[in-house]
């Protein structure tokens, strides 16, 4: 459904997308995991044809993005990171504005905005403007607005940034729903729980490049059964050189001055470790120890914790 | 606020037509209350009275006799516009051929309604004196007939002759007089109204102008207020163009513009009787004035980022613009170095439009003005969208 081949964009001297491919099938929901700054933002902008690819191709339901971009506009679906409405207008004012500008006809429209009322439990609220609306509530009226064309492909930007839990739910919910419909979907998020819950293939992006592709098992395959271990103190890079050195079977992943992040298995080797730093003389700040899970895989492909 | 903003003109050309032209049914002048005090009680001081309570004059002025006091105390309490004093001898002065003084004291807080006064005593004056010259002889036969008690019938039958034969001498250089009035009414005036601009007239489509760019101004200030608030995101991503939703802002603007204008059109005619001219050429000047505006007010919103840049930056411009292009000050007030930089203004090209569609003025002199303001139109919606579509596109990316 969605094919992205070699995908750059740069911003003065800032490469915010830096050469990435990869493949979203029919009906999938392909999470896009990174810090902010990681290009999610962008990589989604040029894929909504709201910005042009310095270079690489996008094709969507086999047509180029750049040669048919009002036809497949037409079967795309935003939810775009902020709020995207008029907030003077009530909620079916709004659905039925933007969907018939999706090309929805009045009747079915009328169908859907009750479908998706329903389902988002904002049936009864639908006269009532959207300024009154809390955030949550504004934040499921953004959803069915991506949704009301029902589109073959729907890209969600952040779309549960800030709300609470119950709406969380609901939002998981509505995508699964139009998963199951055969809507392939793009997700890009900085939340490894709810990429775990929601996504079927996760992507895990930093400073504009695609680390890893594949499933949530695949992706843990590649930290293996060893644990991901984070220590902070007062060391620097030579120090911490040197006591690692010690043991051969910690591999390590980030080194610089008070932080280290090492893979190895936590049970057997992390008291001798400690005891190493301990003998140097060097006080310890921090340990964490990350089981085999998509953040000890973020750990270990970018050296960072994703709320870095 | 749309509405608002047409409220405006017809709120500013009142007060304009308020204070400068006479747009009500009655335009007549209210009397000028005029206080004589009569110190000579003779009968040219009567006489000279009389002579400003007859014909016109008494439509004019309105007299009262008083004592001097009283005649100061009403004056000070501002119940008259004037005083007039006669003083004593008055009639014994004129009658020996000396000069007199006519006291008259004028109201401080009034402006104009004294200065009426004036001049009619002036003329009063002017016009006894000129007749105590001609009829002198006459004069003192009847002085003597009065100081003698001589009034009998073949003395009164001799100098009734004496006067018929001067009159009759004078006649022919008074008669027919030289200087006529004529006198017009209103309806007279409205025969000729469409070779000139009442005051009515000039303000309307003066101050219509401005407000049209204040009005554009709305439906633009709108792309940036959903360029902040993410509707025009969303319209970015739907099957719509960027370069449609700027063009249709541009269309918007100029149908609100055209709507708004003959509005003004019609109630200028029903509440001010402003002659607007042919309606199909009115109405081409109104199709051309918007597309002009909305152009321009497109153009000027590629600069501007934020809603308050373009509250900012709009706002001067706009009022420089109607300041040097003639929506405040009539441009014909203006040194001639001013007044070509008037020729560089919209509200300039829209007003002439409008005077020379109002005077009638031929088609061959405001066709061009039309084509220009299309053309200017045309131009500047072109480069404004193109270089909206670029800052907004720009603006929407975080």
């Amino acid at each position: 459904m969605l094919k992205i081949s070699h995908l750059s964009k740069t911003f003065d001297s800032l490469k915010a997308v830096d050469d990435i491919s990869f493949e979203v099938k029919e009906g999938e929901i392909f999470g896009f995991l990174g810090p902010n700054g990681a290009g999610k933002t962008t990589t989604i902008s040029m894929i909504s044809g709201l910005l042009k690819p310095d270079s690489g191709q996008i094709m969507i339901d086999n047509q180029d993005l750049e040669t048919h971009l009002r036809k497949i506009k037409k079967i795309m679906g935003v939810v775009p990171q902020d709020m995207a409405f008029y907030e003077e207008l009530s909620a079916k004012e709004n659905l039925l504005f933007w969907g018939k500008l999706q090309g929805v006809s009045r009747k079915t429209l009328a169908e859907r905005i009750q479908y998706y009322l329903d389902e988002t439990g904002l049936l009864g609220r639908e006269n009532d403007p959207l300024k009154k609306y809390s955030g949550g509530m504004k934040r499921r009226i953004n959803l069915i607005l991506g949704l009301i064309h029902q589109p073959s492909l729907l890209l969600l930007d952040e779309p549960t940034l800030g709300i609470d839990v119950q709406t969380k739910l609901n939002i998981y919910e509505v995508i699964r729903e139009a998963a199951s419909r055969g809507t392939t979907i793009l997700y890009t998020t900085h939340n490894l729980q709810e990429a775990e819950e929601l996504c079927h293939r996760i992507a895990i992006m930093d400073q504009g490049k695609i680390l890893a592709v594949g499933t949530l098992s695949e992706l843990i395959q590649i930290v293996g059964e060893k644990d991901i271990v984070l220590i902070t103190g007062k060391f620097d890079v030579d120090q911490g050189q040197k006591i690692i050195a010690r043991f051969k079977e910690a591999a390590v992943i980030s080194l610089r001055e008070e932080k280290l992040v090492i893979s190895l298995e936590a049970s057997k080797t992390m008291t001798g470790l400690l005891e190493e730093f301990f003998k140097e003389g060097i006080s310890i700040d921090e340990v964490s120890i990350k089981h085999p899970n998509l953040e000890s895989v973020f750990l270990k492909l970018t050296g960072k914790e994703l709320r870095e | 606020m749309i509405i608002g903003f047409l409220l405006i003109p017809f709120v500013f050309t009142l007060i304009f037509a308020a204070v400068f032209g006479g747009a009500g049914e009655d335009e007549t002048l209210p009397r000028i209350s005029v206080i004589t005090v009569d110190k000579d009680r003779s009968l040219l001081s009567r006489f000279f009275l009389s002579s400003l309570s007859q014909g016109e004059l008494k439509k004019l002025l309105s007299l009262k006799e008083a004592e001097e006091p009283e005649g100061r105390k009403l004056l000070d309490r501002g119940k008259a516009s004037a005083l007039l004093i006669i003083p004593e001898n008055f009639g014994d002065r004129l009658w020996q051929g000396q000069e007199v003084e006519i006291l008259l004291l004028k109201n401080p807080a009034e402006q104009f309604l004294p200065q009426i006064v004036q001049e009619i005593c002036d003329t009063a004056s002017l016009v006894f004196s000129s007749l105590l010259s001609v009829f002198s002889e006459e004069l003192d036969i009847i002085k003597g007939f009065v100081d003698h008690d001589q009034f009998s019938d073949e003395n009164v039958s001799m100098i009734s002759i004496k006067i018929k034969s001067k009159i009759e001498g004078i006649s022919k250089y008074v008669f027919p007089p030289v200087i006529s009035i004529t006198e017009r009414t209103k309806a007279d005036e409205e025969k000729e109204e469409a070779s000139t601009l009442n005051v009515s007239s000039y303000i309307l489509p003066a101050i219509a102008v401005m407000f049209l760019l204040f009005i554009c101004n709305v439906v633009f200030e709108d792309i940036l207020r959903e360029k902040e608030s993410g509707p025009l995101l969303r319209m970015t991503v739907s099957p719509l163009k960027l370069s449609e939703f700027i063009w249709s802002k541009i269309l918007t603007s100029a149908a609100i513009g055209v709507i708004c204008t003959l509005a003004l059109i019609v109630l200028g005619r029903l509440i001010f009787s402003i002659r607007w001219g042919n309606p199909p050429l009115v109405f081409a000047v109104i199709l051309c004035l918007n597309i002009m505006m909305a152009g321009f007010i497109a153009f000027l919103y590629s600069f501007v980022r934020t809603e308050r840049q373009a509250g900012a930056v709009l706002s001067t411009v706009i009022l420089v613009m109607a300041l040097l292009g003639g929506s405040m000050i009539p441009v014909d007030n203006f040194p001639s170095h001013i007044q070509n930089f008037s020729k560089l203004t919209l509200n300039y090209w829209g007003i002439q439009a409008f005077h020379k569609t109002m005077l009638q003025d031929p088609i061959g002199e405001i066709i061009p003005i039309l084509l220009g303001m299309i053309f200017v139109g045309l131009l500047l919606s072109g480069l404004g969208s193109h270089f909206l579509n670029k800052s907004l596109r720009k603006g929407l990316l975080k």
